[in-house]
Protein backbone atom coordinates (compact mmCIF):
# COMPACT_ATOMS: atom_id res chain seq x y z
CA UNK A 1 0.00 0.00 0.00
CA UNK A 2 1.10 3.53 -0.70
CA UNK A 3 2.50 5.33 2.26
CA UNK A 4 3.62 8.82 3.05
CA UNK A 5 6.85 9.65 1.32
CA UNK A 6 9.35 9.94 4.16
CA UNK A 7 10.92 13.16 2.89
CA UNK A 8 7.76 15.02 1.92
CA UNK A 9 7.01 18.03 4.08
CA UNK A 10 4.35 17.65 6.77
CA UNK A 11 1.41 20.01 6.57
CA UNK A 12 -0.59 20.38 9.76
CA UNK A 13 -4.08 18.95 9.50
CA UNK A 14 -3.30 17.61 6.04
CA UNK A 15 -2.02 14.37 4.66
CA UNK A 16 -0.10 13.73 1.43
CA UNK A 17 -2.37 11.85 -0.94
CA UNK A 18 -0.65 12.11 -4.31
CA UNK A 19 3.03 12.67 -5.01
CA UNK A 20 4.29 14.99 -7.76
CA UNK A 21 4.72 12.06 -10.14
CA UNK A 22 1.17 10.82 -9.58
CA UNK A 23 -0.23 14.28 -10.12
CA UNK A 24 1.82 14.85 -13.25
CA UNK A 25 0.57 11.58 -14.77
CA UNK A 26 -2.99 12.48 -13.93
CA UNK A 27 -2.88 15.96 -15.45
CA UNK A 28 -0.98 14.95 -18.56
CA UNK A 29 -3.61 12.27 -19.00
CA UNK A 30 -6.39 14.84 -18.51
CA UNK A 31 -5.06 17.39 -20.99
CA UNK A 32 -4.15 14.86 -23.68
CA UNK A 33 -7.43 13.00 -23.19
CA UNK A 34 -9.47 16.16 -23.80
CA UNK A 35 -7.46 17.15 -26.86
CA UNK A 36 -7.76 13.59 -28.20
CA UNK A 37 -11.48 13.48 -27.46
CA UNK A 38 -12.30 16.79 -29.12
CA UNK A 39 -10.11 16.24 -32.17
CA UNK A 40 -11.32 12.64 -32.47
CA UNK A 41 -15.01 13.36 -32.09
CA UNK A 42 -14.84 15.91 -34.87
CA UNK A 43 -13.46 13.29 -37.25
CA UNK A 44 -15.81 10.54 -36.15
CA UNK A 45 -19.06 12.44 -36.03
CA UNK A 46 -20.43 15.27 -38.08
CA UNK A 47 -22.24 16.65 -35.07
CA UNK A 48 -18.89 17.56 -33.53
CA UNK A 49 -17.31 18.65 -36.81
CA UNK A 50 -17.51 22.37 -35.82
CA UNK A 51 -15.47 21.53 -32.69
CA UNK A 52 -12.46 21.04 -34.94
CA UNK A 53 -12.50 24.76 -35.66
CA UNK A 54 -11.15 25.36 -32.14
CA UNK A 55 -8.01 23.56 -33.20
CA UNK A 56 -7.81 25.14 -36.63
CA UNK A 57 -9.72 22.72 -38.82
CA UNK A 58 -9.67 19.09 -39.84
CA UNK A 59 -6.08 18.98 -41.03
CA UNK A 60 -4.60 20.52 -37.89
CA UNK A 61 -6.79 18.26 -35.75
CA UNK A 62 -5.57 15.23 -37.63
CA UNK A 63 -1.99 16.13 -36.66
CA UNK A 64 -2.87 17.16 -33.10
CA UNK A 65 -4.68 13.88 -32.55
CA UNK A 66 -1.50 12.00 -33.38
CA UNK A 67 0.81 14.32 -31.44
CA UNK A 68 -1.29 14.04 -28.30
CA UNK A 69 -1.70 10.32 -28.79
CA UNK A 70 2.06 10.04 -28.52
CA UNK A 71 2.11 12.29 -25.44
CA UNK A 72 -0.74 10.26 -23.93
CA UNK A 73 1.22 7.05 -24.31
CA UNK A 74 4.82 8.10 -23.81
CA UNK A 75 4.50 10.40 -20.79
CA UNK A 76 2.25 8.09 -18.81
CA UNK A 77 4.24 4.96 -19.55
CA UNK A 78 7.40 6.88 -18.66
CA UNK A 79 5.91 7.79 -15.28
CA UNK A 80 5.89 4.13 -14.38
CA UNK A 81 9.66 4.25 -14.59
CA UNK A 82 10.77 7.81 -13.95
CA UNK A 83 8.92 9.80 -11.33
CA UNK A 84 7.77 7.99 -8.17
CA UNK A 85 7.33 4.75 -10.11
CA UNK A 86 6.45 2.87 -6.90
CA UNK A 87 3.18 4.75 -6.55
CA UNK A 88 2.20 4.11 -10.15
CA UNK A 89 2.77 0.39 -9.84
CA UNK A 90 0.85 0.32 -6.58
CA UNK A 91 -2.09 2.06 -8.22
CA UNK A 92 -2.00 -0.36 -11.14
CA UNK A 93 -1.85 -3.37 -8.83
CA UNK A 94 -4.61 -2.13 -6.53
CA UNK A 95 -6.97 -1.48 -9.46
CA UNK A 96 -7.03 -5.20 -10.17
CA UNK A 97 -7.39 -6.25 -6.55
CA UNK A 98 -10.90 -5.94 -5.20
CA UNK A 99 -11.41 -6.67 -1.51
CA UNK A 100 -14.63 -7.30 0.35
CA UNK A 101 -14.49 -3.70 1.59
CA UNK A 102 -14.27 -2.49 -2.01
CA UNK A 103 -17.32 -4.49 -3.02
CA UNK A 104 -19.26 -3.11 -0.08
CA UNK A 105 -18.23 0.40 -1.08
CA UNK A 106 -19.46 -0.18 -4.62
CA UNK A 107 -22.80 -1.54 -3.35
CA UNK A 108 -23.33 1.46 -1.13
CA UNK A 109 -22.00 3.96 -3.64
CA UNK A 110 -25.10 4.72 -5.77
CA UNK A 111 -26.84 6.04 -2.68
CA UNK A 112 -24.02 8.49 -2.06
CA UNK A 113 -23.84 9.42 -5.74
CA UNK A 114 -27.42 10.64 -5.57
CA UNK A 115 -26.97 12.64 -2.39
CA UNK A 116 -27.71 10.00 0.24
CA UNK A 117 -25.58 8.87 3.14
CA UNK A 118 -23.82 5.58 2.54
CA UNK A 119 -22.24 3.22 5.02
CA UNK A 120 -19.28 1.12 4.04
CA UNK A 121 -16.22 -0.30 5.70
CA UNK A 122 -12.87 1.52 5.92
CA UNK A 123 -11.32 1.98 2.47
CA UNK A 124 -7.71 1.78 1.36
CA UNK A 125 -5.89 4.45 -0.65
CA UNK A 126 -8.29 3.78 -3.49
CA UNK A 127 -11.91 3.03 -2.67
CA UNK A 128 -13.92 0.42 -4.53
CA UNK A 129 -15.46 3.14 -6.70
CA UNK A 130 -12.10 4.66 -7.49
CA UNK A 131 -10.80 1.24 -8.45
CA UNK A 132 -13.60 0.88 -10.97
CA UNK A 133 -12.74 4.26 -12.44
CA UNK A 134 -9.09 3.21 -12.55
CA UNK A 135 -9.95 -0.08 -14.22
CA UNK A 136 -11.99 1.63 -16.93
CA UNK A 137 -9.13 4.08 -17.46
CA UNK A 138 -6.51 1.34 -17.65
CA UNK A 139 -8.46 -1.05 -19.89
CA UNK A 140 -9.94 1.79 -21.96
CA UNK A 141 -6.45 3.23 -22.52
CA UNK A 142 -5.04 -0.15 -23.47
CA UNK A 143 -7.78 -0.76 -26.05
CA UNK A 144 -7.77 2.77 -27.43
CA UNK A 145 -3.96 2.84 -27.74
CA UNK A 146 -3.78 -0.54 -29.48
CA UNK A 147 -6.63 0.15 -31.88
CA UNK A 148 -5.37 3.68 -32.50
CA UNK A 149 -1.94 2.39 -33.41
CA UNK A 150 -3.51 0.01 -35.94
CA UNK A 151 -5.66 2.82 -37.36
CA UNK A 152 -2.63 5.06 -37.72
CA UNK A 153 -0.81 2.55 -39.92
CA UNK A 154 -3.58 0.72 -41.80
CA UNK A 155 -1.29 -0.27 -44.64
CA UNK A 156 0.94 -2.43 -42.44
CA UNK A 157 -1.87 -4.38 -40.75
CA UNK A 158 -4.27 -6.90 -42.30
CA UNK A 159 -7.53 -5.30 -43.51
CA UNK A 160 -9.57 -7.40 -41.13
CA UNK A 161 -7.61 -6.15 -38.12
CA UNK A 162 -8.00 -2.50 -39.17
CA UNK A 163 -11.73 -3.04 -39.66
CA UNK A 164 -12.03 -4.35 -36.11
CA UNK A 165 -9.89 -1.52 -34.72
CA UNK A 166 -12.50 1.13 -35.64
CA UNK A 167 -15.33 -0.20 -33.45
CA UNK A 168 -12.86 -1.04 -30.67
CA UNK A 169 -11.57 2.54 -30.71
CA UNK A 170 -15.14 3.83 -30.54
CA UNK A 171 -16.14 1.43 -27.77
CA UNK A 172 -13.13 2.37 -25.63
CA UNK A 173 -13.98 6.04 -26.16
CA UNK A 174 -17.59 5.53 -24.99
CA UNK A 175 -16.39 3.61 -21.92
CA UNK A 176 -13.87 6.27 -20.97
CA UNK A 177 -16.21 9.21 -21.56
CA UNK A 178 -18.92 7.57 -19.46
CA UNK A 179 -16.44 7.07 -16.62
CA UNK A 180 -15.15 10.61 -17.12
CA UNK A 181 -18.60 12.08 -16.59
CA UNK A 182 -18.99 10.33 -13.26
CA UNK A 183 -15.41 11.22 -12.37
CA UNK A 184 -15.90 14.94 -13.15
CA UNK A 185 -19.12 15.05 -11.17
CA UNK A 186 -17.52 13.46 -8.11
CA UNK A 187 -14.41 15.60 -8.35
CA UNK A 188 -16.01 18.94 -9.07
CA UNK A 189 -19.67 18.90 -8.13
CA UNK A 190 -20.35 16.24 -5.53
CA UNK A 191 -20.65 17.99 -2.14
CA UNK A 192 -18.86 15.29 -0.17
CA UNK A 193 -16.24 13.86 -2.52
CA UNK A 194 -15.15 17.03 -4.30
CA UNK A 195 -12.76 17.77 -1.42
CA UNK A 196 -10.57 15.06 -2.97
CA UNK A 197 -9.70 17.41 -5.85
CA UNK A 198 -7.29 19.22 -3.52
CA UNK A 199 -5.25 16.03 -3.35
CA UNK A 200 -4.89 15.94 -7.10
CA UNK A 201 -4.06 19.66 -7.35
CA UNK A 202 -1.80 20.29 -4.36
CA UNK A 203 -1.07 16.75 -3.26
CA UNK A 204 -2.56 17.12 0.22
CA UNK A 205 -6.06 16.42 1.53
CA UNK A 206 -7.50 17.34 4.93
CA UNK A 207 -6.90 14.58 7.47
CA UNK A 208 -10.57 14.58 8.32
CA UNK A 209 -11.42 13.81 4.70
CA UNK A 210 -8.87 10.99 4.63
CA UNK A 211 -10.35 9.54 7.82
CA UNK A 212 -13.88 9.72 6.47
CA UNK A 213 -13.18 8.28 3.02
CA UNK A 214 -10.00 6.24 3.22
CA UNK A 215 -9.76 5.20 6.87
CA UNK A 216 -7.69 2.08 6.24
CA UNK A 217 -5.16 4.03 4.22
CA UNK A 218 -5.14 6.86 6.77
CA UNK A 219 -4.37 4.44 9.58
CA UNK A 220 -1.56 2.95 7.56
CA UNK A 221 0.04 6.31 6.85
CA UNK A 222 -0.22 7.28 10.52
CA UNK A 223 1.36 3.98 11.48
CA UNK A 224 4.28 4.64 9.13
CA UNK A 225 4.83 8.08 10.55
CA UNK A 226 5.39 6.77 14.05
CA UNK B 1 -34.01 8.50 -63.03
CA UNK B 2 -34.60 4.81 -63.45
CA UNK B 3 -32.08 2.30 -62.22
CA UNK B 4 -29.27 1.78 -64.70
CA UNK B 5 -26.89 -1.05 -65.37
CA UNK B 6 -23.59 -1.42 -67.16
CA UNK B 7 -22.72 -4.80 -68.56
CA UNK B 8 -19.05 -5.64 -68.92
CA UNK B 9 -18.90 -8.54 -71.34
CA UNK B 10 -15.62 -10.32 -70.77
CA UNK B 11 -16.02 -12.33 -73.93
CA UNK B 12 -15.86 -9.20 -76.04
CA UNK B 13 -13.10 -7.31 -74.26
CA UNK B 14 -9.88 -7.03 -76.28
CA UNK B 15 -7.86 -5.39 -73.53
CA UNK B 16 -7.30 -2.18 -75.53
CA UNK B 17 -7.53 0.00 -72.39
CA UNK B 18 -9.41 2.74 -74.24
CA UNK B 19 -11.90 2.75 -71.32
CA UNK B 20 -9.05 3.68 -69.00
CA UNK B 21 -7.89 6.50 -71.27
CA UNK B 22 -11.43 7.81 -71.79
CA UNK B 23 -11.94 7.85 -68.02
CA UNK B 24 -8.82 9.96 -67.55
CA UNK B 25 -9.97 12.27 -70.33
CA UNK B 26 -13.50 12.84 -69.05
CA UNK B 27 -12.57 13.11 -65.38
CA UNK B 28 -9.54 15.32 -66.07
CA UNK B 29 -7.16 12.92 -64.35
CA UNK B 30 -3.41 13.19 -64.82
CA UNK B 31 -1.65 10.25 -66.42
CA UNK B 32 0.62 8.13 -64.27
CA UNK B 33 3.76 6.19 -64.95
CA UNK B 34 2.77 2.66 -65.84
CA UNK B 35 4.68 -0.59 -66.06
CA UNK B 36 3.84 -4.09 -67.11
CA UNK B 37 2.76 -5.49 -63.77
CA UNK B 38 1.94 -8.86 -65.28
CA UNK B 39 1.04 -9.94 -68.77
CA UNK B 40 -0.34 -6.80 -70.44
CA UNK B 41 -1.66 -5.32 -67.21
CA UNK B 42 -0.20 -1.88 -66.74
CA UNK B 43 -1.63 -0.86 -63.34
CA UNK B 44 -1.28 -2.87 -60.14
CA UNK B 45 -4.40 -1.32 -58.64
CA UNK B 46 -6.53 1.77 -58.28
CA UNK B 47 -4.88 5.06 -57.41
CA UNK B 48 -6.41 8.43 -56.53
CA UNK B 49 -5.94 9.30 -60.21
CA UNK B 50 -6.79 6.00 -61.85
CA UNK B 51 -10.42 5.03 -61.52
CA UNK B 52 -10.40 2.20 -64.01
CA UNK B 53 -7.84 -0.17 -65.48
CA UNK B 54 -7.81 -3.60 -67.11
CA UNK B 55 -6.63 -6.72 -65.32
CA UNK B 56 -5.04 -9.53 -67.33
CA UNK B 57 -4.90 -13.13 -66.19
CA UNK B 58 -3.29 -15.60 -68.54
CA UNK B 59 -5.04 -18.93 -68.53
CA UNK B 60 -3.51 -22.01 -70.12
CA UNK B 61 -5.65 -24.88 -71.31
CA UNK B 62 -4.66 -27.68 -73.69
CA UNK B 63 -1.51 -25.85 -74.71
CA UNK B 64 -3.60 -22.81 -75.52
CA UNK B 65 -3.50 -19.52 -73.71
CA UNK B 66 -6.39 -17.18 -73.41
CA UNK B 67 -6.73 -14.03 -71.39
CA UNK B 68 -9.17 -13.41 -68.64
CA UNK B 69 -9.47 -9.66 -68.98
CA UNK B 70 -11.53 -7.47 -66.75
CA UNK B 71 -12.13 -3.76 -66.75
CA UNK B 72 -11.92 -2.89 -63.05
CA UNK B 73 -13.67 0.09 -61.50
CA UNK B 74 -16.10 0.83 -58.66
CA UNK B 75 -18.97 -1.65 -58.82
CA UNK B 76 -21.49 0.96 -57.65
CA UNK B 77 -23.16 -1.34 -55.14
CA UNK B 78 -26.84 -1.25 -54.36
CA UNK B 79 -25.93 -1.50 -50.66
CA UNK B 80 -22.47 0.07 -50.49
CA UNK B 81 -20.16 -0.64 -47.54
CA UNK B 82 -18.35 2.65 -48.21
CA UNK B 83 -21.54 4.63 -47.76
CA UNK B 84 -22.20 3.01 -44.39
CA UNK B 85 -18.59 3.50 -43.29
CA UNK B 86 -18.33 7.16 -44.32
CA UNK B 87 -17.84 9.46 -41.32
CA UNK B 88 -18.91 12.58 -43.16
CA UNK B 89 -22.04 11.76 -45.19
CA UNK B 90 -19.84 12.44 -48.19
CA UNK B 91 -20.95 9.28 -49.98
CA UNK B 92 -24.39 8.95 -51.50
CA UNK B 93 -26.20 6.88 -54.08
CA UNK B 94 -28.08 8.28 -57.03
CA UNK B 95 -31.47 6.93 -58.11
CA UNK B 96 -29.76 5.59 -61.19
CA UNK B 97 -27.62 3.40 -58.91
CA UNK B 98 -24.28 5.20 -58.93
CA UNK B 99 -22.30 5.73 -55.74
CA UNK B 100 -20.69 9.16 -55.59
CA UNK B 101 -18.29 10.91 -53.22
CA UNK B 102 -18.93 14.57 -52.47
CA UNK B 103 -15.39 15.96 -52.52
CA UNK B 104 -16.39 19.00 -50.47
CA UNK B 105 -17.63 16.85 -47.60
CA UNK B 106 -14.90 14.19 -47.73
CA UNK B 107 -12.19 14.56 -45.08
CA UNK B 108 -10.11 11.61 -46.23
CA UNK B 109 -10.60 9.45 -43.13
CA UNK B 110 -10.24 6.38 -45.33
CA UNK B 111 -12.97 4.28 -43.70
CA UNK B 112 -14.62 3.79 -47.12
CA UNK B 113 -11.38 2.43 -48.53
CA UNK B 114 -10.95 0.09 -45.60
CA UNK B 115 -14.43 -1.40 -45.77
CA UNK B 116 -14.90 -1.69 -49.55
CA UNK B 117 -14.92 -5.45 -50.28
CA UNK B 118 -13.32 -4.65 -53.66
CA UNK B 119 -10.73 -2.17 -52.32
CA UNK B 120 -11.82 0.50 -54.75
CA UNK B 121 -11.67 3.95 -53.10
CA UNK B 122 -8.19 5.39 -52.65
CA UNK B 123 -7.35 8.34 -50.42
CA UNK B 124 -5.20 11.02 -51.99
CA UNK B 125 -2.70 11.73 -49.23
CA UNK B 126 -1.96 15.25 -50.45
CA UNK B 127 -5.55 16.47 -50.83
CA UNK B 128 -6.98 14.18 -48.10
CA UNK B 129 -9.88 13.17 -50.32
CA UNK B 130 -11.12 9.72 -51.27
CA UNK B 131 -11.34 9.10 -54.99
CA UNK B 132 -12.98 6.47 -57.13
CA UNK B 133 -15.01 5.96 -60.28
CA UNK B 134 -17.76 8.57 -60.39
CA UNK B 135 -19.93 6.57 -62.79
CA UNK B 136 -19.69 9.71 -64.93
CA UNK B 137 -22.87 10.86 -63.20
CA UNK B 138 -22.66 14.24 -64.90
CA UNK B 139 -22.96 12.43 -68.25
CA UNK B 140 -25.50 9.90 -67.00
CA UNK B 141 -27.78 12.59 -65.61
CA UNK B 142 -27.71 14.19 -69.05
CA UNK B 143 -28.71 11.01 -70.83
CA UNK B 144 -25.25 10.10 -72.01
CA UNK B 145 -23.49 6.85 -71.26
CA UNK B 146 -20.43 6.81 -68.98
CA UNK B 147 -17.34 7.73 -70.98
CA UNK B 148 -15.80 4.25 -70.71
CA UNK B 149 -18.95 2.79 -72.25
CA UNK B 150 -19.06 5.45 -74.96
CA UNK B 151 -15.55 4.69 -76.16
CA UNK B 152 -15.57 0.88 -76.02
CA UNK B 153 -14.97 -0.30 -79.63
CA UNK B 154 -15.47 -4.07 -79.36
CA UNK B 155 -18.80 -3.52 -77.58
CA UNK B 156 -17.68 -5.12 -74.35
CA UNK B 157 -19.36 -2.33 -72.41
CA UNK B 158 -23.03 -1.54 -72.73
CA UNK B 159 -25.26 0.69 -70.70
CA UNK B 160 -28.99 1.10 -70.26
CA UNK B 161 -32.02 0.64 -68.04
CA UNK B 162 -31.61 -2.14 -65.50
CA UNK B 163 -34.36 -4.49 -66.70
CA UNK B 164 -33.43 -4.27 -70.36
CA UNK B 165 -29.74 -4.75 -69.55
CA UNK B 166 -30.48 -7.79 -67.39
CA UNK B 167 -32.31 -9.41 -70.29
CA UNK B 168 -29.34 -8.68 -72.56
CA UNK B 169 -26.96 -10.05 -69.94
CA UNK B 170 -28.87 -13.32 -69.56
CA UNK B 171 -29.09 -13.85 -73.31
CA UNK B 172 -25.42 -13.06 -73.72
CA UNK B 173 -24.44 -15.36 -70.84
CA UNK B 174 -26.29 -18.29 -72.43
CA UNK B 175 -24.36 -17.64 -75.62
CA UNK B 176 -20.97 -17.32 -73.92
CA UNK B 177 -21.50 -20.47 -71.86
CA UNK B 178 -21.37 -22.55 -74.99
CA UNK B 179 -17.70 -21.72 -75.32
CA UNK B 180 -16.88 -21.04 -71.66
CA UNK B 181 -18.87 -23.47 -69.46
CA UNK B 182 -17.68 -21.71 -66.27
CA UNK B 183 -18.98 -18.35 -67.44
CA UNK B 184 -21.14 -16.51 -64.94
CA UNK B 185 -22.84 -13.22 -64.35
CA UNK B 186 -20.97 -11.47 -61.57
CA UNK B 187 -22.44 -8.74 -59.38
CA UNK B 188 -25.68 -10.56 -58.58
CA UNK B 189 -24.70 -11.71 -55.10
CA UNK B 190 -23.57 -9.52 -52.27
CA UNK B 191 -23.97 -5.79 -51.70
CA UNK B 192 -27.58 -6.28 -52.88
CA UNK B 193 -26.35 -6.35 -56.47
CA UNK B 194 -24.08 -3.97 -58.32
CA UNK B 195 -24.59 -1.46 -61.12
CA UNK B 196 -21.57 -2.73 -63.02
CA UNK B 197 -22.16 -6.42 -63.80
CA UNK B 198 -19.79 -8.75 -65.53
CA UNK B 199 -19.92 -11.69 -67.77
CA UNK B 200 -16.89 -13.50 -66.42
CA UNK B 201 -15.46 -16.33 -68.48
CA UNK B 202 -14.35 -18.22 -65.39
CA UNK B 203 -15.07 -18.38 -61.65
CA UNK B 204 -14.68 -15.02 -59.83
CA UNK B 205 -11.65 -16.41 -57.97
CA UNK B 206 -9.82 -16.79 -61.30
CA UNK B 207 -10.11 -13.02 -61.64
CA UNK B 208 -9.14 -12.40 -58.02
CA UNK B 209 -12.67 -11.34 -57.14
CA UNK B 210 -14.46 -12.35 -53.94
CA UNK B 211 -17.06 -15.06 -54.54
CA UNK B 212 -19.53 -13.44 -52.16
CA UNK B 213 -18.58 -9.83 -51.52
CA UNK B 214 -20.10 -8.58 -48.32
CA UNK B 215 -19.99 -5.76 -45.84
CA UNK B 216 -17.69 -6.69 -42.97
CA UNK B 217 -19.52 -7.68 -39.79
CA UNK B 218 -17.43 -5.23 -37.78
CA UNK B 219 -19.06 -2.34 -39.66
CA UNK B 220 -22.50 -3.41 -38.44
CA UNK B 221 -21.09 -3.97 -34.97
CA UNK B 222 -19.66 -0.46 -35.05
CA UNK B 223 -22.47 1.54 -36.62
CA UNK B 224 -25.55 -0.41 -35.54
CA UNK B 225 -24.61 -1.68 -32.08
CA UNK B 226 -21.66 0.08 -30.42
CA UNK B 227 -22.49 3.57 -31.69
CA UNK B 228 -26.15 3.72 -30.61
CA UNK B 229 -25.60 1.85 -27.33
CA UNK B 230 -22.58 4.03 -26.55
CA UNK B 231 -24.67 7.14 -27.04
CA UNK B 232 -27.41 5.81 -24.74
CA UNK B 233 -24.90 4.88 -22.01
CA UNK B 234 -23.18 8.26 -22.27
CA UNK B 235 -26.54 10.02 -22.17
CA UNK B 236 -27.51 7.93 -19.15
CA UNK B 237 -24.33 8.93 -17.32
CA UNK B 238 -24.97 12.59 -18.10
CA UNK B 239 -28.54 12.28 -16.83
CA UNK B 240 -27.30 10.59 -13.64
CA UNK B 241 -24.89 13.46 -13.03
CA UNK B 242 -27.61 16.06 -13.50
CA UNK B 243 -29.89 14.10 -11.15
CA UNK B 244 -27.07 13.89 -8.58
CA UNK B 245 -26.45 17.63 -8.66
CA UNK B 246 -30.16 18.44 -8.40
CA UNK B 247 -30.83 16.02 -5.52
CA UNK B 248 -27.80 17.25 -3.59
CA UNK B 249 -28.87 20.85 -4.10
CA UNK B 250 -32.45 20.15 -3.04
CA UNK B 251 -31.27 18.29 0.06
CA UNK B 252 -29.03 21.21 0.95
CA UNK B 253 -25.95 18.97 0.94
CA UNK B 254 -23.89 21.80 -0.50
CA UNK B 255 -24.24 23.78 2.74
CA UNK B 256 -23.06 20.97 4.99
CA UNK B 257 -19.52 20.55 6.28
CA UNK B 258 -18.24 17.74 4.06
CA UNK B 259 -16.28 15.88 6.74
CA UNK B 260 -19.18 15.42 9.09
CA UNK B 261 -20.11 12.36 7.16
CA UNK B 262 -18.26 9.47 8.70
CA UNK B 263 -18.72 6.53 6.47
CA UNK B 264 -17.22 3.65 8.36
CA UNK B 265 -19.58 0.97 9.48
CA UNK B 266 -19.58 0.41 13.20
CA UNK B 267 -17.21 -2.33 14.29
CA UNK B 268 -19.99 -4.86 14.76
CA UNK B 269 -21.40 -4.10 11.32
CA UNK B 270 -18.09 -5.01 9.72
CA UNK B 271 -17.75 -8.44 8.36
Amino acid sequence: MAVQKPNSPRVPGKILRFTKGERLSHWVHVVSFFVLLLTGWGILSEFFRPTLMIFGGVDVSRILHRVFAVIFVVVIVAMFFVKDPKYHWEWLRSAFRFTKADIQHIMAFPKEFFGGHANYPAQGKFSGGEKINSLITILGSAFIILSGFIMWFPQVFPDQLVRIAYPVHDLAMFMMVTALMGHLYLALLHPVSRVALEGMVKGYVPEKFAQAHHAAWYEEVKEQEK
Amino acid sequence: MAKKMILVDGSKCTGCKACSAACKEWNDLPTEKTSLVKSYQSMAGFTPNTYTYVTFEEKYENNNMHWLMRKAQCFHCEDPSCLKACSSSAISKTDSGFVVIDQDKCIGCGYCAQYCPFHVPKVDESTKKANKCTGCVARVENNLSPSCVAICQPGALSYGDYDAMMATAQARLAEVKKKFPNANLYGQNGQAGTTYRYILLDAPAAYGLPENPSTDLSLYLWKDIIRPIGKIVMGGAAAAVVAGVVINAVKGNYQKEPFEDHHQMKKEEKM
